[in-house]
């Protein structure tokens, strides 16, 4: 069996195109319905999200197999196979197996190490076993994925660092308060960015959310906007800095707000508490010097800009150990392929065994018909008990040599040609010919991409 | 005897400063587990030497450097427990094979002078190193308050941004062990002020001791900046960074007060 890939991604299609791909609309559950009748496939998942349509398929035939996804695709969805044909890219085998992989890991993520993927994996997985579409070996993949998923997550910093303006502010609140918990924010200014900052540190769990702006009814309404939150009139702006923790500043103003002398006074009667200003205004709310006040942290939303570009490059500078981890786990997934390679020549040799006694014992029945029952039964155990021996061994070297691909895969040939495993009883050649998984063209894909 | 815990310690140290820089969660159990076994092996040293005199050696500057050495790593230890926090070990570590190679490589084994036996001065001496444990902590915390201070007020996120606690945590770590301290440093100050009446008659070096003796002198001026800072300090604004160079130069008054003073300047209180 062959494992096959089809599918787009941010990387090779536009986003109007990935928009018309979306299984999400249509269901995934009737795609995989859809594509588990056309028979060309053994398993199907298809894993669908804004970033990337792509259908994981076992066959047994993967040049058949992949001109019918293609065909599936275009059918589906509506599409023109000429339009869609240049954004398509097709793996088999190992190659999917490495792909799967690190889209798990998010390392082909639009934002490297973005954890919502594996969440989008697992989901498809789940919707094709609901589906019955995905069989043992789809099953295998994907939970091996999501085992390097983990992984790369707690063993690299990939997923580290804010790579956003609202999540770098909110990491910095955190370095600095600890728990949100409990801590107070001041939002000065009703603008679309103060609301949107303000609506993610209430999702982080602030005590209070205060809107000032110099029309009350404007923050009045942000404030329902945000939900939970309070308006306070602009004149009470001092009393609302010196009761709160972390401030956004986002006003339109064209001269700073807020100056340092007027911070200075503010901190007196609080005792140096903490201030964390975070000023996402252009042109800037607060005067740059009020940073140097001691417990105020000023940062404005360049500063924050650059944390997230380092945060990037840090993450960047993560791939090769997550693409190490990667390469460690197709080994492994390898491996575990060949010994269900050795698996499957077990049963094919015992099978073959079994049938020459079978045959063997009906030739002679003639003669045997005249033994007493219990004769005949003890020939049926003798015989069998004298194949059980003669494959002890081979079936203890085989389970035994199962770590090592090289071993099982001449083993396998070996025995196939020996025994001439792949003729079934009729002497014509079968068409799933038994054979160590994958196959001699899948080991050089496997050495490709490292 | 003090050779096998130094050993455990320096391996210790090493594993939890490589954890530190390289975050390999196996790494810091690794550490942990190599702690507990330093403090271990310590504790039996300890109990030896406490089976061999009948109390808990302290007299002599080796044993009570080798006592607060295990002090501290208990202390740290209760706080790495309680807060599962593994940073603050690359900073205490370095501290801990530090000191406790002077008794490791000093191995004199003082017998305690009559005088320095009772229940009174054993208080006094060991809630006083077990201040001087707290004062430690609360030092090394404050330093690494400062670290991350300074990298958050320089918007340069980098190494320690990466792997200390919040400013809030370091904070109130702080706080904490400056409270512990402080309680312990006043419980041995005054059982000391009280035991040496009672011992003056039979020792003529207890009959020197006064406030002017340097080692005493510079015991107050510890309790004077500790109780500033455990008292006063933030109802000044003196909170954050100001409490942790506070607690940073407490202790470098109390490490003055221990090692060299103990060792050449005091005229009297020279146990």
């Amino acid at each position: 069996m062959h494992l096959l890939l089809v599918g787009i991604s941010h990387r090779t299609a536009p986003v109007e195109l990935r928009e018309r791909l979306d299984f999400q609309a249509r269901g995934v559950g009737a795609a995989l319905r859809a594509l588990t009748a056309r028979g060309s496939t053994r398993e199907a998942v298809v894993v669908s999200t804004c970033n990337r349509a792509e259908l994981y398929a076992a066959c047994d035939d993967a040049e058949q197999a992949r001109t019918d996804l293609v065909n599936f695709l275009t059918e589906f969805h509506g599409l023109d196979r000429a339009a869609l044909q240049p954004h398509l890219y097709d793996l088999v085998d190992l190659d999917v197996t490495r792909h799967l992989f690190r889209v798990a890991a998010g390392l082909d993520s639009m934002v490297v190490g973005e954890p919502q993927i594996l969440g989008q994996v697992k989901e498809a997985l789940t919707v094709a076993s609901a589906e019955q579409s995905a069989g043992p070996l789809l099953h295998r993949l994907f939970h091996s994925s999501f085992g390097v998923g983990k992984r790369v997550r707690t063993e690299t910093g990939i997923g580290a660092g804010a790579v956003s303006i609202g999540f770098a502010a909110v990491a910095l609140a955190r370095k600095i308060f600890g728990d949100l918990n409990g801590r107070n924010v001041l939002v000065v200014g009703a603008g679309e960015m103060g609301k949107l900052t303000a609506i993610h540190m209430k999702s982080q769990g602030v005590n209070r959310v205060t809107i000032v702006s110099r029309t009350m009814a404007h923050a009045a309404r942000t404030a329902e906007a945000i939900g939970g939150a309070s308006a306070a009139p602009w004149e009470d702006i001092d009393a609302a800095l010196g009761s709160s923790d972390i401030v956004i500043t986002a006003t339109g103003a064209a001269s700073p707000i807020l100056t340092k002398a007027r911070i200075e006074t503010i901190m007196r009667p609080r005792r140096n508490q903490p201030l964390f200003i975070i000023d996402i205004a252009l042109p800037r709310d607060v005067e740059p010097a009020a940073g140097e006040i001691e417990q105020v942290f000023l940062y404005n939303i360049d500063d924050l800009q650059i944390t997230v570009r380092e945060n990037m490059a840090r993450r960047e500078s993560e791939m090769a150990r997550a693409q190490a981890i990667v390469g460690e786990e197709v080994d492994k997934f390898d491996g575990w392929l060949r010994s269900r390679g050795a698996v499957s020549t077990i049963v094919a040799l015992r099978r073959h065994f079994e049938r020459i006694r079978r045959a063997e014992l009906d030739r002679l029945e003639p003669k045997l018909a005249t033994l007493p029952p219990e004769a005949k039964e003890r020939l049926e155990d003798i015989t069998h008990l004298l194949i059980e021996k003669l494959l002890l061994t081979p079936t203890e070297q085989l389970k035994a040599s199962g770590g090592d691909p090289e071993t099982v895969g001449a083993y396998g040939d070996a025995l196939t040609r020996l025994f001439g495993l792949d003729e079934p009883e009729g002497g014509r050649p079968a068409r799933g010919r038994v054979e160590p998984f994958p196959g001699p063209k899948s080991r050089s894909s496997s050495g490709s991409g490292r | 005897m003090n050779v096998l815990p130094l050993a455990l310690y320096a391996l210790a140290c090493a594993a939890y400063v490589w954890h530190f820089a390289r975050r390999d969660p196996l790494l810091g159990r690794t550490a942990t587990t190599l702690l507990v076994a330093a403090t271990m092996a310590h504790t039996f040293v300890i109990g030896m030497e406490t089976m061999e005199f009948g109390q808990i050696p302290m007299f002599g500057i080796n044993s009570a450097i080798s006592t607060f050495v295990w002090l501290l790593a208990l202390a740290y230890l209760y706080t790495e427990m309680t807060t599962d926090e593994r940073a603050m070990g690359a900073f205490i570590l370095p501290l801990l094979v530090a000191f406790q190679a002077i008794p490791a490589f000093h191995p004199a084994v003082e017998s305690p002078a009559a005088v320095l036996q009772g229940p009174l001065f054993g208080v006094h001496v060991s809630s006083l190193m077990f201040a001087y444990a707290s004062f430690a902590l609360a030092c090394v915390i404050g330093i690494t308050y400062v670290l991350l201070f300074k990298e958050i007020k320089a918007k340069h996120l980098g190494f320690f941004y990466a792997r200390l606690p919040s400013l809030q945590t370091l904070d109130s770590m702080n706080q904490r062990a400056i409270a512990v301290g402080w309680i312990f440093l006043t419980i041995g100050l005054i059982v000391g002020a009280v035991w040496t009446p009672q011992a003056r008659v039979e020792d003529p070096r207890v009959q020197a001791m006064s406030l002017l003796d340097p080692k005493i002198f510079l015991a107050l001026v510890c309790w004077l900046v500790y109780s500033f800072e455990a008292f006063a300090a933030r109802r000044i604004g003196w909170g954050g960074r100001r409490a942790a160079y506070l607690s940073a130069i407490g202790f470098a008054i109390v490490m003055l007060n221990f090692v060299p003073i103990s060792y050449f300047v005091t005229n009297s209180h020279d146990f």
